[in-house]
């Protein structure tokens, strides 16, 4: 199951892919992206690790969390959205701006909001690829196992 | 006495919150982590009843209230609606969690106590909540998903073989009643253009009979099969007396009790007049239900079978009730709105007290079989009377709150002519006074079975009373229900009548929508071409 190429090819790339759904978590307000979609992209490049490194050297890694994330996700999620109470009402956005450098950069409680759904998207993902992850591992070995037995059989 | 808007979201905001907190803390590795998130729903449950009954209050005083969720406007934003009818199912499911969670706090085994059990409870509190709350067809169905994930959860958790059986039909069959809801609101919003329930009920007036009759169509499907009524009421049987009996009595009082509510909210609102012109329909549904549940009633062979089948048949009576909802009669239209309202709730406590009763019995003997059970009446005499109660409650016997409910619908059905319902309702209504005779006399009567299956006891004995005291308090509500029945018909009247008055509900989510419905209306139903629409949405 673990491939040497893989093995690099996910030192490399998933840097990348995490670096690109922080992109898109951070792009998501205005434009396409978005807590949502930018979970789904993290949790690609958790499967390649799943892919690279086999199921058990990722769940040592990431398992432990998996499901207090999604947890504290909720949990983000809805105090973002009880935070507005303090303006007007719940899920009301608050807004702050700063300038930095001559850009002005805008952060607020639907961000939080949105932080909030990608943790609970990569969580409740990691949960069920490792899962999957597991069931195809075993299969793949009683096949082998099975492959084998009839190699032995007929010689 | 006023009140923030705001607060009408926390029935959603507080199961919500707590649920996510106690699934985060799940698996930190913290001591005592079990007693702290038990702590943490048990706070929860309460404080969502104070909430509920506070709303409650002050809807019945001052009228509906309705809040958009961020201040948005609202045909673009999610509405959230709340009148008595909405207040009356948030009090009683808070209040049916409330009772069961000291029955699971003594019943749920360290296994599934581990798996989430109780954070689950919370989830499927805030779907139904929300479920009741909201004001928007697509929210509706995303509730509705809530429901369903948090019910599965609940369902297969522990993990016998026979609860995935049972779980996979419930979710596959109930998966197909949310594609029909999730159509109906893609139709609504491609052809009225709206999925806002109080816009969609302005438009709804304009529009031609082929999209009422296929959104009404779809809604009647999807929240049919939600409910259990008849020709999609098989997922019901075939997987409530799978779980642990807390989990079977938590979904009669809540799930089917939902997709009931939802009819009671959507039909009046978005078509009245249909309930009117499709009430053979709906009578023959009604009918069917309440027949075929009872008689499957009588061939099964264990406690949590046969209740889940009277389950169907009950519903039945409240489809009758809804039938005749814009009837005209000497009561006033409405009337039979009011009593379908008031034996849904009667039901919630009733079903959930004769569940509860039958789950501890199955609990402590180790099988729910009927016939490996009997003469526990020498046992346990306390049990045996509450039961003898609950029991003749749902068949409908003074001084319980059953006798009010059945009554009433007689008298409504009778009044508006409705002689064949009627009758179908006295006829079901005797098999049920038998059906009911048929498993007490199983369970308590006669003499004790010869090897009481104690080995295979489930419960600690010293925790009797946890599951005792809930069960004593669910009778009493239905006596108390049946002996002050005139104050509880008040209180379903005004339901009623807030749950049929669209002008109200429209006026209190948005006065602007009627306004600017004139501007944008299709040019198709009204005004003579597009040019002229654009024009007068320019002004």
């Amino acid at each position: 199951m673990i491939e040497i190429y893989l093995r690099l090819v996910d030192k490399i790339l998933t840097p990348v892919i995490l670096l690109i759904a922080i992109f898109l978590f951070l792009r998501g307000h205005d434009l396409p992206g978005g807590g949502f979609i930018a979970g789904l992209v993290a949790a690609s490049a958790i499967e390649l690790t799943i892919l690279a490194r086999g199921t058990q050297a990722t769940r040592d890694r990431y398992g432990p969390w998996a499901v207090p994330l999604a947890g504290a996700g909720l949990t983000i999620a809805v105090g973002a959205a009880l935070l507005g109470m303090y303006n007007g009402g719940f899920f009301r956005s608050i807004w702050l701006e700063f300038s930095m450098t001559g850009e002005k950069l805008k952060f607020g409680t639907p961000q939080l909001f949105d932080l909030g759904v990608m943790f609970v998207v990569v969580g409740m993902a990691i949960t069920y690829l490792l899962r999957l992850g597991e069931a195809a591992e075993a299969a793949v070995t009683e096949q082998t196992r099975l492959g084998r037995q009839t190699e032995d059989r007929q010689r | 006495m006023s009140l923030h808007p705001t607060v009408i979201t926390l029935p959603v905001a507080i199961p919500l919150l707590l649920g996510a907190a106690g699934m985060f803390l799940q698996f930190l590795q913290l001591p005592r982590r079990l007693q702290i998130q038990q702590t943490l729903v048990g706070g929860g449950v309460i404080v969502n009843l104070a909430v509920a009954l506070l709303l409650l209050v002050f809807v019945l005083n001052k009228g509906p209230v309705a809040y958009q969720m961020g201040l948005w406007t609202p045909p673009f934003g999610i509405t959230v609606y709340l009148d008595a009818l909405s207040a009356i199912m948030l009090v009683m499911v808070a209040l049916l969690s409330v009772l069961i969670f000291p029955f699971a706090l003594a019943t749920i085994d360290s296994e599934r106590a581990q798996l989430g059990f109780f954070p689950m409870m919370l989830f499927l509190l805030m779907g139904a909540n929300g479920a009741f709350l909201t004001g928007d067809l697509f929210n509706l169905y995303v509730f509705y998903e809530v429901m369903l994930m948090a019910s599965f959860v609940l369902l297969t958790v522990g993990g016998t073989p026979s609860q995935v059986n049972g779980g996979i039909r419930y979710v596959v069959l109930n998966l197909v009643g949310s594609m029909m809801l999730l159509l109906a609101a893609g139709v609504s919003y491609g052809t009225l253009g709206t999925l806002n329930m109080a816009h969609i009920a302005v438009r709804m007036n304009d529009a031609p009979y082929l999209v009422q009759a296929m959104i009404a169509g779809l809604l009647l499907i999807a929240f049919g099969a939600k409910a259990a009524v008849f020709p999609v009421f098989f997922w019901l049987p075939s997987s409530y007396h799978t779980p642990h009996p807390v989990v079977t009595a938590l979904f009669s009082g809540v799930l089917t009790k939902v997709g009931m509510y939802s009819m009671f909210r959507i039909f009046p609102l978005f078509f009245p007049w249909l309930l009117n012109s499709w009430q053979p329909l709906l009578m023959a549904i009604a009918g069917l239900t309440m027949v075929v549940g009872v008689l499957g009633a009588f061939a099964q062979p264990t406690i949590r079978r046969l209740l889940s089948f009277h389950i169907i048949s009950q519903i039945g009576y409240m489809v009758m009730g809804l039938a005749v909802a814009m009837t005209p009669n000497p009561y006033g239209v409405g009337f039979g709105l009011a009593l379908a309202i008031l034996f849904l709730v009667h039901n919630q406590i009733v079903k959930t007290a004769l569940l509860l009763g039958g789950g501890a019995v199955e609990l402590e003997m180790g099988t729910g079989k009927l016939n490996e059970l009997g003469g526990l009446v020498r046992l346990k005499p306390l049990q045996a009377t509450i039961f003898f109660i609950a029991a003749f409650s749902l068949a409908g016997f003074p001084p319980t709150s059953g006798f009010i409910g059945k009554l009433g619908l007689l008298e409504v059905t009778f009044s508006s002519g409705q002689w064949v319902i009627a009758g179908v309702s006295v006829f079901v209504s005797l098999l049920t006074t038998m059906s009911m005779i048929r498993l007490w006399q199983y369970i308590f009567w006669g003499k004790p079975h010869r090897h009481p299956p104690t080995s295979r006891r489930r419960m600690e004995p010293n925790y009797a009373w946890m599951t005792t005291a809930p069960v004593i308090t669910l009778v009493a509500l239905s006596l108390a229900l049946g002996l002050f029945a005139q104050p509880a018909l008040d209180v379903v009247q005004t339901a009623a009548n807030q749950a049929i008055d669209r002008a109200a509900y429209v006026k209190t989510v948005g006065p602007m929508l009627t306004e600017q419905d004139l501007r944008i209306a299709p040019p198709e139903w009204g005004l003579t071409d597009l040019g002229q629409a654009t024009e007068l949405a320019g002004r």
